[in-house]
């Protein structure tokens, strides 16, 4: 109290220019409980899980909703909500059966009838609602057991089914005919809403009657047994990664989402606090506009690919955490494959003014659109760099992302655009394939992309569909459709009374414990 | 008086009306919408445009532009894109923060910068006035982020005796909440600081070498008080002024230090807006600025007339 008192006398203080000393005693006792809490970068524009694939809100609702199907820790879908999957021969309808006793956070029990709405509604408003594009119908066939039909053959319809990137949660039926963003925030998650201050904070607390599922005996990805030891996780939004750093060393955060290198190397010399080197976790890809000249000349864009030196992109955007990797896929990914590298990182300016002979390029200024993060910015500069070596101007257009991403899926005012792949490659092969289809990412079809992806997500048989996605790789480096620059990770740092944390797509705060 | 209030306020209207035409067309004019901020960078053209169907951005501009201005005049700010609440709602939750923090830096500053101020006036070529002019440039010259930041390090990292951001609620915690204010307040302080003292100096050099101060120093009375008595008083108008315009300025120092110290007020709240594009909160958190500046100049206006009993208002 009295060091309270004098803390309180000090901020008074502070306003009237006096300086006063008080320190905190530190008082360490290992017990289950605490309120853990996470800075992040930015606020979820929602937690209706089904209108938003931003990481910020993935970040938060993975918490509090759940799945038929989820991701384990190899990113492969396993059952979560659901207790198994039987799949007709002809691979057009999928009966699941679901697990009984699973509860709401509302004290409801969850029944098929909740899960048949929650899928109509994503499907109707879903963020990522081509996921399920293949359903006919969704019918609810006894309490616990929900059959899906297809329109077709869909191989990685549990993929889909199961992907994090705007969750296809189970909600209960009557919040499920609700309009985007109208939803009570109910799951059947092992922690619950709390509070939400949208530019501040999110506070969750453990769901004392989540119903463990008794399936696993282990944390698994984002499925598996989430068992939760700590009461409650408050995710703050900081922006100012100064600030973030600081709130960490005060002891008001317990985990850093992402932080950047040098403070990292600074944080891990304490053993306070451990840092996690979470790689890979995303592609730096640059993208061609092939709705424009040049970059709708293959030739142009085998320049572009082989001047680049991979190595100068990825050490100086993503310093510390990067890997030089070619393959359109993580390499722990079942569909890797190394087809068509020996075309990565050439790195070679002769090869590269070869190929820009050939081409249609005519001295023009070439726009580089580009958000304002800085591995993006530094990317698209070692780019402009590169190729004012072997004689192409490119301009650098910087802009905010609501910006450059309004403007990067439109055929005009641009010709090279960079950022990060992230959700895809974790995702799986045909996540990596799908911006390309239909001319999407690059703004001009590609009949050859699109039939590939057909041709991958109408294949059942898993080894067809590894040599299909190393056709595509194949594809994408003899026609430069695009390029990686190489796979970069982020900085993850804890205090080091955050016990048993792995880091994963999300920062997933069941099976942790806080030292108190 | 109150006429010239009443005045005031009606010719504040086309003021407020050209502001919010002028955040009309400029957040118009630059591309991109919410439905970025909700969807990742592999979203399809027609999910954006499903997304944008359900915000009800696919309307034409002047529709939406036309029920803005009819929902404004029947009192509604509108409801927000992203926070699923009304914009006066979220305005009004985080008004009080902003408005504490610019009061208290506001009164600091000004109480802090008149009395170094003064002193420097009154040891006008010493080395105190120096001294104190030198410090004022000082802040004046510190980037608030910066300070903020050196701040943190110093009162929250390395010494541990305030938090490093966050804010907690004066209803909830009076103690948490002054200590929460502690290093945001002193911030957007320390930056002010300097120009209510260059100003006061400034204005008291002037009124120290009038008539009616040699006559008072004459008759005898403590150089103190004619200082502060009769000096100070006279030297008021410039720094009224002054403090009026640092007023309007702390709003927007506000939204830097809010950035910095995390703290949930309209600052953060308009710029969160911005960058995802929460246009109905952009809208309404500017007008709601212009009309807290049109208040502010109504006031410092309105003290004319206290402090010199010539200024006539009518």
């Amino acid at each position: 109290m009295k060091t309270r008192i004098l803390q309180i006398a000090l901020a008074g203080g502070m306003m009237t220019g006096g300086l006063m000393a008080v320190g905190l005693p530190a008082v360490v006792q290992a017990q289950d409980g605490g309120d853990v809490v996470i800075a992040q970068l930015q606020a979820p524009p929602s937690l209706d899980p089904h209108v938003t694939s931003a990481q910020a809100a993935r970040n938060v609702n993975l918490h509090m909703y759940e799945t038929l199907y989820a991701r384990d820790e190899n990113a492969a879908p396993v059952p979560d909500l659901a207790q198994g999957v039987e799949i007709s021969e002809d691979g057009l309808t999928y009966v699941f059966t679901l697990r009984e006793g699973v509860n709401f956070h509302d004290g409801s029990q969850m029944h098929a009838d909740d899960v048949v709405a929650s899928l109509n509604r994503y499907r109707e408003i879903g963020a990522s609602s081509t996921l399920l594009s293949a359903i006919e119908s969704v019918e609810e066939t006894g309490e616990y057991e929900v059959t899906v039909n297809l329109s077709e053959v869909q191989s990685t319809f549990l993929d889909n089914l199961s992907s994090p990137r705007a969750p296809i949660a189970v909600i209960p039926a009557e919040q499920a005919v609700m309009g985007a963003n109208e939803i009570e925030f109910i799951g059947t998650g092992p922690f619950r809403f709390v509070e939400f201050q949208p530019d501040s904070f999110v506070r969750l607390e453990r769901f004392d009657d989540y119903s463990l599922n008794t399936n696993y005996s282990e944390r698994d990805g984002l499925a598996g047994y989430k068992e939760v030891f700590i009461d409650s996780v408050t995710f703050r939004f900081i922006t100012e990664s100064g600030s973030r750093v600081a709130g960490l060393e005060t002891g008001e955060i317990h985990l850093l989402e992402t932080v950047d290198g040098p403070s990292a190397q600074r944080l891990a010399e304490n053993d306070q606090y451990v840092v996690y080197d979470v790689l890979p976790f995303a592609f730096q890809v640059i993208k061609f506009n092939h709705a424009q000249s040049p970059t709708d000349d293959v030739e142009f864009r085998l320049a572009v690919s082989a001047a680049l030196d991979m190595e100068e992109i990825m050490a100086i955007s993503h310093p510390d955490i990067y890997e030089i990797d070619g393959g359109w896929l993580f390499t722990n990914s079942a569909f890797y494959s190394d087809a068509a590298l020996d075309l990565y990182n050439i790195a070679d300016l002769e090869v590269a003014r070869q190929h820009l002979e050939n081409s249609s390029y005519d001295g023009e200024t070439l726009t580089f659109i580009v958000d304002n993060g800085r591995a993006n910015v530094d990317t698209a500069t070692i780019v402009q760099q590169r190729l004012a070596a072997i004689g192409v101007t490119v301009e650098l257009s910087v802009a905010d992302w609501p910006t450059v991403s309004q403007i990067g899926f439109t055929p005009d005012g641009w010709h090279f655009w960079t950022h990060g792949f992230g959700i895809e490659p974790f995702e799986g092969p045909a996540s990596v394939i799908a911006p390309w289809v239909d001319g999407v990412s690059m703004q001009a079809d590609d009949p050859e992309i699109n039939r590939l992806y057909n041709a991958l997500t109408t294949e059942m048989d898993a080894d067809a569909r590894a040599a299909i996605f190393a056709e595509f790789q194949a594809y994408m480096y003899e026609n430069a459709v695009a390029i990686k620059a190489g796979n970069y990770g982020l900085f993850q740092v804890s205090t080091a009374a955050l016990e048993n944390f792995v880091p994963f797509r999300i920062p997933r705060m069941w099976g942790v414990r806080l030292n108190q | 008086m109150w006429s010239f209030v009443l005045r005031r306020l009606i010719s504040s209207i086309p003021v407020l009306f050209l502001v919010s035409l002028m955040t009309f067309g400029l957040i118009w004019l630059v591309p991109g919408d919410p439905a970025s901020v909700f969807l990742d960078a592999s979203a399809t053209p027609e999910q954006v445009a499903n997304l944008r169907r359900e915000l009800g951005l696919d309307q034409p501009l002047w529709t939406q532009m036309l029920s803005w201005y009819e929902r404004v005049l029947s009192g509604d700010l509108g409801q927000s894109i992203l926070l699923n609440r009304s914009v006066a709602a979220a305005i009004l939750e985080r008004l009080p923060i902003t408005l504490s923090l610019a009061a208290i830096a506001l009164v600091l500053a000004v109480i802090l910068g008149i009395l170094l101020g003064s002193l420097a006036a009154v040891n006008h070529g010493g080395w105190g006035d120096q001294s104190i002019m030198t410090v004022a440039l000082l802040g004046l010259s510190i980037p608030d982020f910066w300070l903020g930041l050196v701040l943190i390090v110093v009162f929250a990292v390395q010494l541990g005796w305030l938090p490093s951001g966050g804010f907690v609620a004066i209803t909830e915690d009076p103690g948490g909440w002054a200590m929460s204010m502690a290093l945001p307040a002193f911030t957007l302080t320390i930056t002010q600081i300097g120009f209510i003292a260059r100003m006061t100096r400034s204005s008291m050099l002037d009124v120290l070498r009038q008539d009616f101060v040699r006559t008072a120093d004459a008759k005898g009375l403590g150089h103190g008080f004619v200082v502060m008595r009769h000096a100070l008083p006279n030297a008021m108008m410039p720094i009224l002024t002054v403090t009026g315009v640092i007023a309007g300025g702390l709003l927007g120092g506000a939204v830097v230090v809010e950035q910095v110290f995390a703290l949930p007020g309209v600052g953060r709240l308009i710029i969160g807006a911005i960058l995802s594009r929460d246009f109905p909160v952009i809208q309404g958190g500017l007008l709601m600025l212009a009309v807290i500046y049109l208040l502010v100049n109504l006031i410092v206006d309105m003290l004319y007339a206290v402090i010199d009993p010539r200024v006539r208002l009518g």
